[in-house]
């Protein structure tokens, strides 16, 4: 039982802080869905509206720190560069050390990083912008959100697109990590 | 209870400028990746690691996040501030934030980003 520091930084920005966005999507869309004035009594949304708040803003904190880990401290190391002298068209194990080089270093895996990398770590910057929005709203709102069906459903669909492009970032992370974890 | 246009609301602008603001930050986001495609010389420029000091090792996705980060934040306050007070419509405002997120999407996904490669 060990991780390295480089595992443990992987691990808090895939299962720590991705995770825990995408699990409190569904309470966050059930949340919204239901602060509706036919739904809710006062003294529902009372004690709904609280909750609401802390659950989008966490979804957006840990959006904006999964995406500033993700960039600034797990990234450089999938992109580091091998020394000179170093085969890059042979998946040896000195290779494995620069998960970007050995991925290309065959056509059978080289679509991991040119589709599935190249996705990700662009549309996972989507996410936090779509939740704080989210969180911006509700914080603003607050229990008036009941009266304000327009801004609900918008809330709703803003709410998707930010589980989409997560969910899109966090599937490739996870595949592209089997294929060539970060050690 | 079922009528909710009597009942008084705080106005719509401050919301509506986030949610444009997420628009413009994602299609930044998206123009970024094409042009770091398109010239070698703005992907040079797009190393802020390297350029700036923001990270190591980052490479051209260190000045695209930024850049993009950059517009959210700074086309938040200046609609904020024009929008402060304001009940706008909103029909609008979202249809537009809605097509500037799905540029967003499309120019991040590869097989269209690459099409401007040269």
């Amino acid at each position: 039982m060990h991780l390295t520091d480089k595992e443990l930084w992987t691990l808090i920005h895939g299962m720590g802080l991705g995770a825990l966005f995408l699990m409190a999507f569904g309470g966050g869309v059930a949340g919204l869905w239901s602060m509706r004035l036919r739904l809710v009594t006062k003294e529902g949304l009372e004690e709904r509206t609280p909750r609401m708040l802390i659950g989008t803003t966490v979804m957006a904190v840990a959006a904006w720190l999964t995406v500033i880990v993700g960039t600034w401290v797990v990234y450089p190391w999938y992109r580091a560069t091998p020394p000179e002298g170093l085969d890059l068209t042979v998946q040896s194990d000195a290779l494995r050390e620069f998960p970007r080089y050995w991925i290309l270093a065959s056509e059978t895996t080289a679509e991991w990083h040119n589709f599935g990398m190249e996705w990700k770590e662009h549309v996972a910057f989507l996410a936090p912008f779509l939740a704080t929005a989210v969180a911006f709203a509700v914080l603003y709102y607050g229990a008036q959100l009941v009266h304000r069906g327009e801004i609900r459903r918008a809330l709703l669909i803003f709410f998707t697109l930010a589980f989409a492009a997560a969910g899109i970032a966090g599937l490739f992370g996870a595949l592209i990590t089997k294929v060539a974890p970060i050690v | 209870m079922q009528t909710t246009e009597a009942t008084p609301t705080k106005p719509n602008g401050p919301v509506a400028a986030v949610f444009l603001a997420t628009g413009i930050g994602s299609l930044v986001m998206g123009i970024f990746v094409v042009l770091n495609e398109v010239s070698p010389e703005i992907s040079a420029f797009l190393k802020f690691d390297a350029n700036f000091g923001l990270g190591s090792g980052v490479g051209p996705l260190s000045g695209k996040a930024t850049l993009a980060i950059l517009a959210f934040f700074v086309s938040w306050l200046v609609l904020g501030l024009l929008f402060r007070g304001k009940e706008v419509k909103f029909g609008p405002i979202l249809t537009i934030s809605l097509i500037l997120v799905a540029a967003g999407f499309l120019l991040t996904f590869p097989p269209v980003f690459e099409i401007f490669a040269p």
